[in-house]
C-alpha cells in the first residue's frame, strides 16, 4: 500500500515531463540528446551553486528570514540563469529550430532539478506508513517547476538568440525573466518571512507558473510575428 | 588481458557498491511516525506446560478506542483503553469467551510511572489500585492469544487517542479502506529466556566468641525476597513487595554492622542475611539457599525473620508462623516483637497457617525454612497469604503507595528486638536504636534505596548473572557484612518465561487504499489531460485524432 502512494506521488512528479516530451513535436525531432545535455549543464550548474552556497553562506540556527542572507542567496541562485545560458548558446545542438531548442532545455532542466531535489525524499518518506499530504504537494510543485523552467529558457532564448525583436518588448521580457530567475527566492520569503503553509506556497507556485507561461508565451508569439 | 580483466573486477566492484548503496538506501528511515511511544508487554511464560499471558509481541493493526461501533469487527483491530475508562467486565468478557482481537493496549496514568510522575499523588487512590489488581489477575491468569501492551499517557498519545475516538464516534471504525492510525512495534516473535537463573546473596556478620568456647555461636537470620513478578515484567518494581523488605534489611545490616564493628558491642550471635531471589516462584530461591546450607549451618539458626511488604501500613503488622503459637521459640519470638512493638506504640498480631506438604505453593518465606524445620517468621503488613504471583509487584506497586515512615517504624521493631534478644535486655524497656543517637535509622538512606528499588523491574528470568542491580546488592550488603557470598542457581520448576518485555510503538497516520486509488485515478486523469491539451497547443485538433487513429501505420513508418 506504501509502495502504491510512492508509485502515485512518482507519477505526480515525474509523469508531466515525460507527457510533455511525448505530447509536443519534442519526440517527432527526436530531441532527447538536448534535453540529455542540459540535464547534465544542471548538474554542474547545481555542484557549482553548492560550492558557493556553503563558501558564502553562514548557517543560521534559527529558521527565520535573513534578508542579506536571502539577498546573497538569490545572486548564486543567479548561476542558474548562466547555466541556461551555456545550455542554449554554447552547446551545439544537431539542426533543431530554436522553437524546440528553448523547450527541450527546459524539460531537461526541470527533470534534472525534480530528480535531484524530490526523488530522494520521496523514496525515503512516502514509502513510509505515515500519511502526509507533504510528497503530493512536492509532486505539485515539480509540476510548477517545469512550467517555470520552460518559461524561463523560452525567455532565454528570446533575449540571447533572437536577434531581431521589437525594442519595445525587450524590457518586459528582462523583467519577466528577471521574475521567473528570482522564484526561488520569491517562495523562500513567502515560506519563511511570512510563514506561509507548504499548501498555500504550492498554490501560489502554481498560479505563478501559470500567469508566467502564459506571458512567456505571449511574448514568444509577438516576438515570432516581425520575422515572419 | 591482465589490463581486461583488472577493468572487469573493478566494474565488478563498483557494482557490488552500487548494489550495497542501493541495499542502505531501500532501508533508510522508514521511522517517521506520527508518535511513538514505550510499550511494554504483558508477561509470557508456561506453567507446567500450559500457556500463559499474552502469546505474540510483534503488532501491526488499525487502532480503535472503546466507542468503536456495536457490531464491528474487531479482529485485525487493537483496542486503546484508559485506564480511567476501564471496564473490567468487558475486557474479562472479551478474554473468557476468546472473542478476536488485534491486541490490546492499556494506558496507565502517567502518575504510576516513576519517571514522569515522580511523588505526586494519585487520585483516587485505592480504586485505582483495586482496578489494576483485578485487571492483572485477569490477564495473568489467562491464555490470550494476541499481544497486549502496557503504556503510560502522555500528551502524543493523548492526541492520537483523542482523533482515533473522533473517529470512532463517526461510526468509522477503522479498517484499510477507511485509514486512520496504525499501531506498529516491529519486533520478532519471543523466544524462551533459556535456563534462568536466580542470583541468593548472604551476607555474615559474625558474632564474639567467648575465649575457649568451641561452640558455634547461635545464628540470627533476616531474609528479605528482592525479586518481582507483575503484569508487566519491565514494570514490575515491587516498591512495597518486596521492595520494602530489601531496604528495612539493608538498613537492618547496616545498624548492625555498626554494632558489630566496635567488640565491646559486639554479640554473642551470627548475623545472616539473605536477599534471596524466585520469590515469587514458591520461593525457589529460598529452598536452594537453605538447602547448599551443611547441616550444622542450618541447625546452628535461632530462628529466621522474614521481611515481607511493610511499606504502606497504619498500624498494624502481622507475624506469619507456620508452627502453633504455643510452640516456646515462636512464643519468644511474639514476646520479642510485641514487647518493643508497645513501646512503639503500634499493634503486631500472630497469624498461624499450617503448612500442607503435598501442596506445591509456598505463600511465605518462612515455610521454606520451617520445611527443613528450622524456626521462622515473616513480618507482613498483609494479614492473609497472597495468592500465585499476587503480592509480588503488582502494576500499581509503585513508590506512590509506599510510605517511608512505616518501613521506619518496621526497621526500628525489627532492630530493637533483635537487639534486645542479642543483648538479653528481653522485657527491659531500653532503647538501643533510640532516634537523635548515632545509632538511629537513617531516613536519607532509606528514601535513596527505595527509590532506586522503585525503578529497578526485577523479574527473575530477566535479571542476568551479573545484572548491575545484583551487584549493587550485593556491594551494599558487602559495606555491612564481614563475608559476602553469591550463589547462582537455576529457576526450576513448572515455569518457563518468553522474552521481549519491552517494546517501541510507533503509531502512523496512515492514508487508506480508497485514497489511494482514487488519487491513482484523479492523477492518470490529469496527465491524460494534459497530454491532450499538449497536442492540441502544439500540434492542433487534428493530429490528436489522428493520433489515436492510425498509431500502427505510423508505427511501419518509422520502421
Amino acid at each position: 500500500m506504501t509502495m502504491f502512494h510512492f508509485f502515485n506521488c512518482a507519477i505526480l512528479t515525474f509523469g508531466p515531463h515525460a507527457v510533455y516530451y511525448s505530447a509536443t513535436p519534442l519526440s517527432e525531432y527526436d530531441t532527447l540528446g538536448t534535453s540529455v545535455k542540459a540535464a547534465l549543464v544542471y548538474l554542474g550548474t547545481a555542484l557549482v551553486k553548492l560550492v558557493c552556497l556553503a563558501t558564502f553562506l553562514q548557517v543560521s540556527e534559527n529558521d527565520g528570514f535573513d534578508p542579506y542572507q536571502e539577498l546573497l542567496k538569490a545572486l548564486i541562485g543567479f548561476i542558474d540563469v548562466a547555466g541556461l545560458y551555456f545550455a542554449l548558446t554554447q552547446l551545439t545542438h544537431r539542426n533543431i529550430s530554436q522553437n524546440h531548442k528553448f523547450q527541450a532545455v527546459g524539460l531537461g532542466w526541470a527533470f534534472a532539478d525534480s530528480v535531484l531535489h524530490r526523488l530522494a525524499p520521496l523514496w525515503v518518506g512516502a514509502r513510509g506508513l505515515e500519511f502526509t499530504w507533504d510528497y503530493i504537494l512536492q509532486g505539485l510543485e515539480a509540476n510548477a517547476n517545469l512550467v517555470l523552467s520552460i518559461s524561463l529558457a523560452a525567455l532565454g532564448s528570446l533575449i540571447w538568440l533572437r536577434k531581431n525583436k521589437p525594442k519595445t518588448l525587450i524590457p518586459i521580457i528582462y523583467a519577466c525573466a528577471g521574475i521567473v530567475a528570482t522564484m526561488p527566492s520569491i517562495t523562500s520569503y513567502l515560506r519563511r518571512g511570512l510563514g506561509w503553509h507548504f499548501p498555500k506556497v504550492v498554490g501560489f507556485e502554481l498560479f505563478t507558473s501559470l500567469v508566467m507561461a502564459f506571458i512567456s508565451w505571449q511574448l514568444f508569439s509577438a516576438c515570432q510575428r516581425p520575422s515572419t | 588481458m591482465a589490463a581486461l580483466k583488472k577493468s572487469t573486477e573493478l566494474l565488478e566492484s563498483v557494482y557490488s557498491v552500487v548494489a550495497l548503496l542501493f541495499i542502505l538506501v531501500a532501508c533508510v528511515g522508514l521511522c517517521d511516525a506520527a508518535a511513538a511511544v514505550d510499550v511494554y508487554r504483558l508477561i509470557q511464560y508456561d506453567m507446567s506446560g500450559s500457556p500463559f499471558g499474552s502469546r505474540f509481541a510483534a503488532l501491526n493493526h488499525h487502532a480503535a478506542s472503546l466507542s468503536f461501533p456495536p457490531g464491528a469487527d474487531l479482529s485485525r483491530t487493537v483496542l486503546i483503553i484508559p485506564l480511567r475508562e476501564l471496564n473490567i467486565t468487558f475486557v474479562r468478557e472479551y478474554i473468557t469467551q476468546k472473542k478476536p482481537l488485534g491486541g490490546l493496549l492499556f494506558l496507565l496514568p502517567e502518575v504510576l510511572s516513576f519517571k514522569h510522575g515522580g511523588n505526586k499523588q494519585v487520585h483516587e487512590k485505592e480504586k485505582m489500585k483495586k482496578l489494576l489488581a483485578e485487571l492483572e489477575r485477569l490477564l495473568v491468569h489467562s491464555n490470550i492469544p494476541y499481544p497486549v501492551y502496557f503504556a503510560f499517557e502522555n500528551d502524543d498519545i493523548d492526541t492520537v487517542l483523542a482523533d482515533i475516538k473522533k473517529n470512532d464516534a463517526m461510526g468509522q471504525p477503522a479498517t484499510a479502506t477507511t485509514g486512520g492510525f496504525k499501531l506498529v512495534i516491529p519486533t520478532a516473535e519471543p523466544k524462551k529466556v533459556v535456563s534462568p537463573t536466580i542470583t541468593n546473596i548472604q551476607g555474615w556478620l559474625s558474632g564474639l566468641k567467648a575465649d575457649g568456647d568451641a561452640n558455634q555461636l547461635p545464628t540470627i537470620a533476616i531474609v528479605a525476597s528482592y525479586d518481582t513478578f507483575g503484569a508487566a515484567p519491565a514494570l514490575s518494581v515491587g516498591s512495597d513487595s518486596n521492595g520494602s523488605g530489601i531496604v528495612a534489611l539493608l538498613e537492618i545490616a547496616r545498624l548492625f554492622s555498626l554494632l558489630y564493628s566496635n567488640p565491646k558491642t559486639r554479640g554473642r550471635y551470627n548475623l545472616l542475611f539473605g536477599l534471596t531471589s524466585g520469590g515469587p516462584y514458591n520461593y525457589n530461591g529460598t529452598q536452594k539457599w537453605l538447602r547448599s546450607f551443611d547441616q550444622r549451618l542450618r541447625e546452628s539458626i535461632d530462628y529466621a525473620i522474614c521481611l515481607n511488604s511493610i511499606g504502606s501500613w497504619d498500624n498494624e503488622l502481622w507475624i506469619h508462623v507456620s508452627k502453633p503459637p504455643e510452640n516456646a521459640y515462636i512464643k519468644q519470638i511474639f514476646e520479642g516483637f510485641s514487647n518493643v512493638a508497645e513501646e512503639l506504640d503500634l499493634k503486631v498480631g500472630l497469624k498461624h497457617k499450617k503448612i500442607n506438604i503435598s501442596n506445591p505453593r509456598v505463600a511465605w518465606e518462612h515455610e521454606q525454612f520451617s520445611r527443613l524445620r528450622v524456626t521462622a517468621a515473616t513480618l507482613s503488613e498483609l494479614p492473609v497469604a497472597p495468592e500465585l504471583f499476587e503480592g509480588t509487584g503488582s502494576l500499581f506497586d509503585g513508590r506512590q503507595y509506599v510510605n517511608e515512615t512505616a518501613i521506619i517504624r518496621g526497621v526500628k521493631l525489627v532492630a530493637e528486638s533483635l537487639a534486645r534478644h542479642i543483648y538479653g535486655h528481653q522485657g527491659k524497656n531500653v532503647q538501643i536504636f533510640a532516634d537523635e543517637s548515632s545509632l538511629a535509622v537513617n531516613p536519607a538512606y532509606i528514601r535513596s534505596w527505595l527509590d532506586l528499588l522503585s525503578q529497578t523491574p526485577r523479574v527473575a528470568p530477566f535479571l542476568s548473572k551479573n545484572d548491575p542491580f545484583v551487584v549493587a546488592l550485593k556491594k551494599e550488603l558487602a559495606d555491612h557484612a564481614d563475608e559476602v557470598n553469591v550463589q547462582h542457581e537455576n529457576l526450576e520448576g513448572i515455569f518457563t518465561f518468553y522474552d521481549s518485555t519491552n517494546a517501541r510503538l510507533n503509531i502512523h497516520q496512515v492514508a487508506s487504499v480508497t485514497f489511494d486509488l482514487l488519487l491513482l485515478l484523479v492523477l492518470g486523469s490529469y496527465l491524460i489531460v494534459l497530454f491532450c491539451f499538449l497536442v492540441i497547443t502544439t500540434r492542433g485538433v487534428d493530429e490528436l485524432i489522428s493520433l489515436f487513429r492510425r498509431p500502427p501505420s505510423r508505427k511501419v513508418k518509422t520502421a
